[in-house]
């Protein structure tokens, strides 16, 4: 099949075996790829009932069709597994290098079983798979570990976990070359569970494509797309912290744990123009991509001096910024240097670490019980030593280690009205209140509050407008839950692709989807219309809803937090609130859900889907 | 109250009042340095025969020049704005917001981005004031 290399990893590490499978051209046309074909594969494969971090629970590399094809954005691919942090599904995708490597070394993706008794590397050489001792690399950092694996090949790429994945952190992440991560849901813990410190791939293959000349005619118009998009412009010129003063305006940017509504100061000290003027050394690609969101940055000196590396994203200026009352951009660069070297989640870990200050504000917990740290807001010195105690699961770090959900339920039950999360997952930094539409995307989506598995934020925000594909305003009001629940539909079914076909979600929003459509054509010869793309987003969002179904989420799980339902005193958002119930109760009308929130059984059989409804309706 | 033709001089001049005397404006304004020219792309259908270039000049809350201008002075202006007839009125309407219609591509932008981008409440406070002015467009009876 064209656009894909044809084969699967399987590897055993209680056995230490390494075998290969192939997936017939209907499943792969059915599920494409990424994160969508590794939940059709765990559900047919692999116990449900099984705790994330037990040897038998699988963790999935997975590849989609247009990685490695050299289309615009195709740097992408997912790594999926039952979630340790929110025992539900779970998945990431981030970009970078290792994906196209992987294609080139001859599989579409790798499933990841067992445990290994001592820590291994496994390496994918040209279709060859080894399974070897990483004793040399137990406790090194991220940013160690991968100097050391490209030390012979720099042309190596790497995928490795930290301390906090060999810690069993709930929220560690997994890192692709240092610059590039996959972040939330805690899959770095899955993989160090099973004593895996890291994968490198080396390959020189190349997939073929359907329609070669088709694809060039593609390519260069995307490429024109994209030298025409405002968008594109200002995530090269300021990367994804562009939104940072826009969001300011317009309610979108959290600030101190989700309490207050405005403060110009912040994001003018945080954002993406002021970053380009003062710490930013260089714009830095993911392969594929011409243009060259990622930040690389020095800070030079000073208390925060900070090495030349991988900037933080806009995220993480939320979280290590706004939302900890921190006014200085290079101590967020300090704090993002150090999740990636320990190898966390830039939301979870300052969104946690936010919850703790709140708690230390309210004398919830004391100085005692921090430690001995003064979690008083916008203290960095305290952040950087929290940050170091939850990656070795040190003292109250190891409370934190848990998540915000888990740690608030350890440290009483009146510290859980300080925890912002949906299912477990701390919410990234757009505020629903500004905008009711990403509320109900929070709520729906299948890993818990997530920004990236929709186009929600880009169409309720307007970077993109597609009237041609649905039915959709220009310019939408955030703070109106009135037909937001269609957006969210339609924003679901079309944004959800990008981790199936793997494309940048950035650039899924540069390109016209016709356009993206046409290169999946091209590359696959599958010959969809822009339908066919829509049913297929439609059956990976009901695929993973029925998992998480099984696995016991309902319309319990399906709300807002509290703080999310508590009016802001000032800003854009200021008195607007989601109304959780309407948009919930169009949303499960429109989506084909029961009211108690399970897919129907006439849903799952319209989208083709009969293995799981044996397996919720049996 | 008074009433104006969209794109002329007198148009323009009520606008450049309405910032003028805009406490607001001024505060936000402050840092701002530099001139916007507008064009808007001709549109026959819509009774706008012929392409229109506005120049319009700003500086640390202070407003200079606004001026319908030729060609050759709208390629003068520090940011280059460009969009069609019915774009620009949607944004004067707040049908649209601008900075929506840029990243949307419905408006182009010739300049510093990060400049733009930085002072997105300078701009939004201009557009906001634009409403206030009663307009009448070529397109409507």
């Amino acid at each position: 099949m064209n656009g894909y290399a044809g084969k699967f990893l399987e590897v055993d590490l209680t056995k230490g075996t390494c075998s290969s499978f192939t997936i017939d051209d209907a499943r792969l046309k059915k599920f494409i790829g990424g994160s969508c074909l590794a939940a059709s594969l765990y559900l047919e494969r692999y116990n449900l009932n099984a705790d994330p971090l037990a040897p038998e629970s699988p963790l999935m590399v997975m590849n989609g069709p247009l990685v490695g094809s050299g289309f615009p954005g195709s740097s992408r691919f997912a790594v999926a597994a039952k979630s340790p942090q929110t025992g539900i599904w779970g998945e990431a995708a981030c970009g970078g290098n290792f994906g196209p490597e992987l294609k080139r070394a001859g599989f579409d993706g790798i499933i990841i079983t067992g445990q290994s008794k001592s820590p291994v590397i496994l390496s994918v050489i040209n279709g060859e798979a080894k399974i070897s001792s990483a004793d040399k690399l137990w406790g090194k950092d991220i940013y160690e570990v991968t100097d050391i694996c490209k030390a012979e090949d720099k042309a190596i790429k790497v995928l490795a976990i930290g301390p906090a994945g060999e810690n069993l952190v709930k929220f560690a992440a997994i890192g692709n070359d240092k610059a590039h991560f996959i972040g939330r849901t805690g899959l770095g813990a899955v993989m160090g569970a099973k004593k895996l410190k890291a994968i490198i791939v080396r390959g020189n293959q190349t997939p073929g494509k359907a329609n070669e000349e088709k694809y060039k005619e593609i390519f260069k118009a995307a490429i024109a797309e994209l030298k025409d998009s405002a968008f594109a412009e200002s995530l090269h010129l300021m990367g994804s912290d562009a939104a940072m003063d826009l969001g300011m305006m317009t309610g979108d940017v959290p600030i101190k744990n989700w309490t207050v509504g405005e403060d110009f100061e912040l994001s003018s000290k945080l954002s993406g123009p002021t970053m380009r003027e003062t710490y930013l050394t260089k714009a830095h690609a993911c392969a594929n991509c011409p243009v060259a969101c990622k930040r690389v940055v020095v800070v030079k000196d000073g208390p925060y001096k900070t090495e030349e590396g991988p900037g933080p994203e806009y995220e993480t200026c939320g979280t290590f910024g706004t939302m900890i009352m921190n006014y200085d951009l290079a101590a967020v660069i300090k704090a993002n240097d150090l999740c990636n070297r320990y190898g966390m989640d830039t939301i979870s870990a300052g969104a946690t670490i936010a919850m703790a200050m709140e708690l230390y504000e309210k004398g919830i917990i004391d100085k005692k019980k921090a430690d001995n740290l003064e979690l008083t807001w916008g203290n960095m010195e305290a952040v950087f030593e929290l940050l170091k105690k939850i990656s070795g699961r040190e003292g109250f770090g190891n409370i934190l280690a848990e998540g915000s959900l888990k740690a608030a339920t350890q440290l009483g039950a009146n510290a859980l009205d300080s925890v912002v999360h949906v299912k477990g997952l701390e919410l990234p930094m757009h505020d629903p209140r500004g905008f009711h539409g990403m509320g109900l995307a929070y709520m729906m989506s299948n890993r818990g509050a997530c920004h990236m598995q929709h186009a929600a934020m880009g169409m309720e925000q307007g970077m993109v407008s597609w009237p041609q594909l649905f039915d959709m305003k220009d310019d939408y009001d955030g703070k109106t839950s009135q037909g937001k629940a269609m957006m969210v539909f339609n924003a679901e079914n079309y944004g959800i692709l990008d981790n199936s076909l793997s494309i940048c979600h950035y650039l899924m929003y540069c390109l016209k989807p016709e356009t993206l459509r046409d290169a999946f054509n091209a590359i696959t010869g599958f010959n969809f219309e822009f339908k066919d793309f829509l049913i297929s987003g439609a059956r990976d969002w009901t695929l993973k809803r029925g998992i998480n179904n099984l696995l016991g989420v309902s319309v319990k799980d399906d709300v807002l937090p509290k703080k999310i339902l508590t009016p802001l005193l000032e800003g854009a958002g200021a008195g607007s609130i989601p109304d959780m119930n309407l948009l919930r109760d169009e949303y499960y009308a429109i989506r084909g859900l029961t009211p108690n929130g399970i897919v129907s059984e006439e849903k799952l059989l319209e989208l083709g889907l009969p293995e799981l409804r044996d397996k919720l309706y049996k | 109250m008074a009433t104006y033709n969209v794109f002329t001089q007198e148009w323009l001049d009520a606008w450049k009042q309405k910032i003028a005397e805009s406490k607001e404006y001024k505060e936000i304004a402050k840092d701002w340095e530099g001139s916007v020219t507008l064009i808007c792309n001709a549109d026959p259908s819509k009774n706008v025969p012929k392409p229109v270039y506005l120049f319009t000049d700003y500086w640390h809350g202070d407003v200079r020049d606004f001026l319908v201008c030729d060609e050759a002075k709208a390629q003068s202006g520090k940011f280059i704005m460009t969009g069609d007839y019915a774009r620009w009125k949607q944004v004067a309407k707040k049908e649209l917001d601008a900075t929506k219609a840029l990243m949307q591509g419905k408006l182009k932008l010739k300049g510093d981005l990060t400049y733009v981008v930085r002072n997105v409440k300078t701009v939004n406070k201009v557009i906001d004031l634009l409403t206030e002015v009663n307009t009448i467009w070529p397109d409507e009876g």
